[in-house]
C-alpha cells in the first residue's frame, strides 16, 4: 500500500491534475486529428511569417509530418502547458501548504523531514508525469491513425523528451519551494528559468556566434536533437533527468536544514 | 538517559532566535511523565515558538530539547508518532470532510481505531461529513483536538486549545485532558488564560519576554492572589500608617475611607485596621487572571510583555 501521505497529496491534487491532463490532452487531440485539414493553414503560416519568426518558434518545416508535429505540439504550447503544470503541483507540495498554514498538521505526521519531502514529490512528481506523458500516448494512437509518415519510435522519443523536460523543471521547482517555502519564489524563480532558456535555445539556433548557448538549454535537450527526424537520444534525455534529480535531491536537503513555517 | 527517562519533555538553555528577533531565551524546563503542565504567557511571548522547537518544525539556537527521551530532529518519526499535537493557528490541508482528513491521520500514524474517532466526535459534538473547510471556527477546533486525541499519544502538546471553543465544549475539553492524565499521558498546553489551565493542570510554567518567569503548582497561585481592599473607618486614617505593612501596596485615602491592593495573606492589614473603628470591609474575589499574570508579568522589566506583539 502506498504511503498515507502519497495518497492524500493526490487526493488534494486530484482537480489540477484532471483538468491539467484534460488541457492537454484536447490541446494535442485538436492539432493533430485534424491533421489534414491543418494542412493548408500550415501552408498559409510558412508563408505568411518570416523565416526568423520560424527559426525562433522552432519551427523548421511545417510541411512535413514530422515538421508539424514539432511545430503544434513540441515546440512552444506543447512543453509550456506541461510546464505551467509541473510548476503549479510543485508549487503545492511544500511552499503552498507552509503559506497557507496546512503545513503543521502535515508535517506532524510520522515521518522524517527528508521522507516527507520525498513522499510529497515523489506523488507530485507522479502527476506531472501523467500530464506530461498524455502528449506521448495520444500521439503513440492519432499519429498512425491520420497517417502521419513519421516512424513512432520518433514520436515516443520526443514524447518521452517532453517528460524529461517537465522532470527538469519539477527539479529546480521543487529546490525552489524546499528552499524558500514561498510560492512566488517557486514561480518567479522556475518561471523564469523557463523563459530565459527557451530564449537561449531559440537565439542559438538562430546566430552562429552565440551556438554554445545551446548547451544552457534544457529545451535544446529536450528537442533540439530533433527527435521526431532523428529518433532517440539518450545521453540528452539523461542529461535533463539529472539535472532535475540533482535539484531535487538538494532540495530535500535543504528542507531538512532550515525552519518550517516561520 | 537517567535522570531525564521520566521526564517527558526537558528542555536545557533552548534559545531560539529569528535573526535578530527574539524568540526564546535560556528556557529550561520539566515537564514529567504523567504531568499535566500549563504553559502560560501573554501573546508574543515565545510559547508557540517553544512548542515549535519541541516538534522540531524550528531548529534551535542553542541549547536542546528532548522530548519522551528523544532528539527531536534525529528521531522525528518515531517521537511523533507518539504525540499528539494541536496547532495554535489551525489550518487543515485540502478540502475533505473530516472523516477522510481523520482517516488521514489515522493511516499517516499507522492506523487508529475508528470507534476511538468517533467516540471523540461524539463527545464534542462534532458532525465528520462535513467538509472542513466549509467549517466554523470552533468545530475546525474540535476536528483539530480529535486529531490530536486520536491516537492516545504519549504526549500531548495543545497550543491553545479552547481558542473558538464555546463553555460548554470547553468544559468537554478539560474533561479529555482529565481522562488523558487518569490514562497515563502527558499534557503540555499552552494558553494566555489562566482559569481554564487552573481546572486541569498539576503546574504552570510562566514564560514572559521569551525567558521562564516561574513554574508553580497550581494550588499555589491562589496564596499569591493580589486583591483590592476598601476599608471603611469612622474617622480619618494616616495611609503610611498601611503602607509599611507587609503585602500592602497602592495605599490611597480619601478622608475615612482607605484603598489598597494586597498580595498574600490579609491577617496584617486587617491587625492594623482593628485599632481603629471599622464601619465598613469591601474586599474585592481575586481575580487570578489579572492580578497573578500581572504579578509574573511586570513585576520584572515592567509592562515590556505586553509590548512584545505577537
Amino acid at each position: 500500500m502506498l504511503p498515507a501521505l502519497v495518497r492524500k497529496t493526490w487526493r488534494d491534487d486530484r482537480r489540477a491534475v484532471f483538468g491539467w491532463a484534460a488541457g492537454v490532452a484536447l490541446f494535442t487531440v485538436i492539432y493533430t486529428s485534424f491533421y489534414s485539414q491543418f494542412q493548408g493553414a500550415a501552408e498559409l503560416k510558412q508563408e505568411a511569417l518570416p523565416k526568423e519568426m520560424l527559426d525562433f518558434l522552432g519551427i523548421a518545416d511545417m510541411l512535413s509530418p514530422a515538421g508539424y508535429l514539432q511545430a503544434t505540439i513540441f515546440s512552444l504550447i506543447g512543453p509550456l502547458l506541461v510546464l505551467m503544470c509541473a510548476i503549479t503541483l510543485t508549487a503545492r507540495t511544500i511552499a503552498r501548504p507552509e503559506e497557507e498554514g496546512g503545513m503543521e498538521l502535515l508535517l506532524a505526521n510520522p515521518l522524517s523531514r527528508t521522507a516527507f519531502a520525498g513522499q510529497r514529490l515523489a506523488a507530485a512528481g507522479a502527476a506531472i508525469t501523467l500530464v506530461a506523458a498524455v502528449p506521448l500516448m495520444l500521439l503513440m494512437i492519432i499519429v498512425p491513425r491520420v497517417g502521419m509518415d513519421i516512424p513512432l519510435s520518433n514520436v515516443a522519443a520526443a514524447g518521452v523528451g517532453l517528460i524529461a523536460l517537465a522532470w527538469c523543471f519539477t527539479g529546480v521547482a521543487f529546490l525552489a519551494g524546499a528552499a524558500s517555502g514561498r510560492r512566488g519564489t517557486v514561480l518567479t524563480i522556475t518561471g523564469v528559468l523557463a523563459v530565459t532558456t527557451y530564449m537561449a535555445k531559440a537565439i542559438a539556433g538562430m546566430s552562429d556566434g552565440w551556438h554554445w548557448l545551446r548547451w544552457l538549454s534544457p529545451f535544446h535537450y529536450f528537442i533540439g536533437t530533433d527527435p521526431l527526424h532523428t529518433g532517440w537520444h539518450p545521453v540528452e534525455l539523461l542529461t535533463l533527468v539529472a539535472v532535475g534529480a540533482v535539484a531535487a535531491l538538494v532540495g530535500v536537503l535543504m528542507f531538512d536544514r532550515r525552519d518550517v513555517g516561520v | 538517559m537517567g535522570m531525564t527517562s521520566n521526564l517527558a519533555v526537558l528542555t536545557e538553555d533552548l534559545t531560539k532566535f529569528y535573526g535578530q528577533r527574539r524568540g526564546i531565551e535560556s528556557l529550561t524546563l520539566q515537564v514529567g511523565a504523567g504531568e499535566v503542565m500549563g504553559f502560560l504567557g501573554p501573546n508574543g511571548a515565545g510559547k508557540t515558538t517553544t512548542i515549535r522547537l519541541l516538534l522540531d518544525f524550528l531548529r534551535p539556537t542553542s541549547g536542546r530539547a528532548t522530548v519522551l527521551g528523544l532528539d527531536p530532529r534525529r528521531d522525528k518519526a518515531a517521537l511523533h508518532r507518539q504525540i499528539g499535537y494541536l496547532p495554535g493557528e489551525l489550518a487543515f490541508p485540502g478540502r475533505e470532510t473530516a472523516e477522510d482528513l481523520l482517516r488521514f491521520f489515522g493511516d499517516a500514524r499507522g492506523g487508529v481505531a475508528w470507534s476511538q474517532v468517533t467516540g471523540l466526535a461524539e463527545r464534542l459534538d462534532l458532525d465528520l461529513s462535513r467538509p472542513v473547510r466549509a467549517m466554523s471556527k470552533g468545530n475546525k477546533q474540535k476536528v483539530g483536538l480529535v486529531q490530536a486525541f486520536m491516537h492516545r499519544p504519549a504526549l500531548l502538546i495543545l497550543d491553545e486549545p479552547t481558542s473558538g471553543l464555546d463553555p460548554l465544549m470547553q468544559q468537554e475539553f478539560l474533561a479529555m485532558v482529565r481522562d488523558a492524565r487518569d490514562a497515563g499521558q502527558t499534557v503540555f498546553m499552552s494558553s494566555h488564560v489562566l482559569a481554564e489551565v487552573q481546572q486541569t493542570a498539576d503546574r504552570v510554567a510562566i514564560i514572559r519576554d521569551g525567558r521562564l518567569a516561574a513554574v508553580e503548582r497550581v494550588e499555589s497561585l491562589g496564596k499569591r492572589a493580589i486583591r483590592t481592599v476598601e476599608i471603611h473607618f469612622d474617622d480619618p486614617v494616616d495611609p503610611a500608617e498601611f503602607g509599611v505593612l507587609p503585602g500592602v501596596s497602592e495605599v490611597t485615602v480619601s478622608g475615612p475611607v482607605l484603598r489598597c491592593t494586597v498580595s498574600g495573606r490579609l491577617d496584617p492589614l486587617i491587625k492594623a485596621a482593628a485599632r481603629h473603628e471599622v464601619v465598613d470591609v469591601l474586599s474585592t474575589e481575586p481575580d487570578l487572571e489579572e492580578t497573578f499574570l500581572s504579578f509574573y508579568y511586570h513585576s520584572e522589566g515592567a509592562g515590556d510583555a505586553s509590548r512584545a506583539g505577537a
